[in-house]
């Protein structure tokens, strides 16, 4: 049995894994470290294809990724304000990031970042609104782990268009939020068909909790929200370095 | 060498048809009641699944003779998984879209029981190319179920194909209304389970030996 020139025997056993073990890992690390820089490249860029999306900057042609990072470059500036809605030079730690979107002399709106539990993982997304601090202009989904065909459907086009021209505001003016509703919206009490965009068939659970994490952004953000209700802001001139 | 490539034709069909993984072996069910809502996600989760199976079997009846038979399924395993996580990093660093696209399906072809179900009753027993296009067949055979579940679930439970609408408005109006039941995994159980059926009464098929 302990011959070692048979394949089964105990010495050979271990040999087999132990080599086995060795050369997939070395296969495995060698990709991951290997392909690390262009991976997180893909990334970022993807990031910023987002967040364009959300403030519907992106047009249907597809753009190449100089163009991509050209565009976010001119068109978006990354902030972060203090938990009154100021907008400050240094990170804090209760600091809050949002984006402007604007052209070069006037302010388009703000994009929130959205971070939320989903049913299987973090769906992490942006919510764009307009300088009217209630109207909803786009919604992106960055990145989710929701079963593709159902909750997935939350990164289809059909989806995200509906949140445009949404209010957060009820004809009151008092907050309300906006959430994904159970079926069609057209089956909604008229009064709420404002607040609430199309369901996703077999996916009730993903529009529970991305309704909540909005609910929550959204009253965390809420003092960006007033500040943009109340006065007229002017876009933000120059990059803000908040490397440490 | 024309022997040769008859042969392998051979293989790819009984793959497809005669004993198609998902209707005859009956394996790689949970994937796919999983993916087959839509016609889109059905394909890319095929084309996936086919290469994965193709190059496992490649490799693992490369190393048929030197596997030592008590630890073959752990063998087995770390070489599909590495396969899989290896394929999965070039996705994301070269086609990042559609990688996206493919989000979990990747992780899932691990869990395949066609992967493993191949290797084990096939691939270990014979020659390299012949496993490679014993795999070829069995990923074309578990995506044509797909497509076929997904194209009558989309169809029934969505009223879509590729995400068009097919169902004409007038038939809404009429009182026409999509069912909702397709959309769900029920849905896929009762269409696979007519499928297996329709399969087992049509000719050219290996019957189950009672």
């Amino acid at each position: 049995m302990s011959d070692p020139k048979n394949k089964n025997s105990k010495l050979n056993v271990f040999i087999f894994a132990l080599t086995i073990s060795v050369i997939c890992s070395l296969m495995i690390t060698l990709a991951a470290v290997g392909l690390k820089d262009r991976q997180t490249a893909n990334m970022a860029l993807d990031k910023k294809k987002n967040i364009l999306k959300a403030a519907n900057l992106l047009g249907s042609e597809k753009l190449k990724k100089e163009q991509i990072s050209q565009l976010y470059d001119t068109r978006i500036k990354e902030v972060l304000v203090t938990p009154q809605g100021e907008i400050i030079d240094t990170p804090m730690p209760d600091s809050m990031r949002l984006y402007y979107f604007q052209d070069n002399e006037t302010l388009l709106g703000y994009i929130l970042p959205i971070n939320t539990r989903g049913l299987w993982g973090k769906i992490k997304g942006y919510l764009a609104f307009e300088t009217d601090g209630q109207t909803v202009s786009g919604f992106s989904v960055f990145s989710h782990s929701e079963t593709p065909g159902l909750g997935g459907e939350i990164e289809s086009a059909w989806f995200q268009k509906n949140f445009k021209g949404k209010k957060i505001l009820n004809s009151q003016d008092k907050f309300v939020s906006v959430g994904i509703a159970k079926g069609k919206v057209a089956n909604l009490p008229e009064e709420q068909r404002a607040h609430y965009v199309d369901g996703i068939s077999g996916a009730t659970l993903t529009g529970k909790y991305l309704s909540e994490g909005i609910k929550k952004t959204l009253v965390k953000y809420d003092a960006v929200s007033i500040t943009f209700r109340q006065k007229q802001l002017k876009p933000v001139k120059k990059n803000i370095d908040y490397s440490e | 060498m024309s022997e040769n490539s008859e042969n392998y034709i051979e293989i790819i069909t009984r793959g497809i048809w005669k004993e198609n993984p998902v209707a005859y072996q009956v394996l790689g069910i949970c994937s796919a009641l999983a993916v087959t809502v839509k016609m889109s996600t059905a394909i890319v989760m095929g084309i996936a699944l086919t290469t994965v199976t193709a190059f496992s079997s490649l490799l693992i009846s490369l190393l048929r003779k030197k596997i030592p038979s008590n630890i073959r399924i752990i063998v087995e395993l770390a070489i599909i998984a590495s396969l899989v996580i290896v394929t999965d990093q070039i996705l994301k660093a070269f086609f990042y879209d559609i990688s996206k696209q493919l989000s979990i399906f990747v992780g899932l072809i691990i869990t395949n029981c066609i992967v493993l179900g191949r290797a084990e009753a096939f691939a270990l027993a014979n020659k390299p190319l012949d496993s490679f296009f014993d795999g070829i067949g069995n990923g074309l055979g578990y995506s044509l179920v797909l497509v076929l579940v997904a194209f009558l679930r989309e169809l029934l439970g969505s009223g879509k194909f590729f995400g068009f609408n097919m169902i004409p408005p007038f038939f809404y109006d009429l009182g026409y209304q999509n069912m909702g039941l397709m959309v769900l995994a029920p849905g896929a159980f009762f269409i696979i389970g007519l499928l297996v059926w329709l399969k087992n009464v049509l000719p050219g098929v290996s019957k189950e030996e009672r």
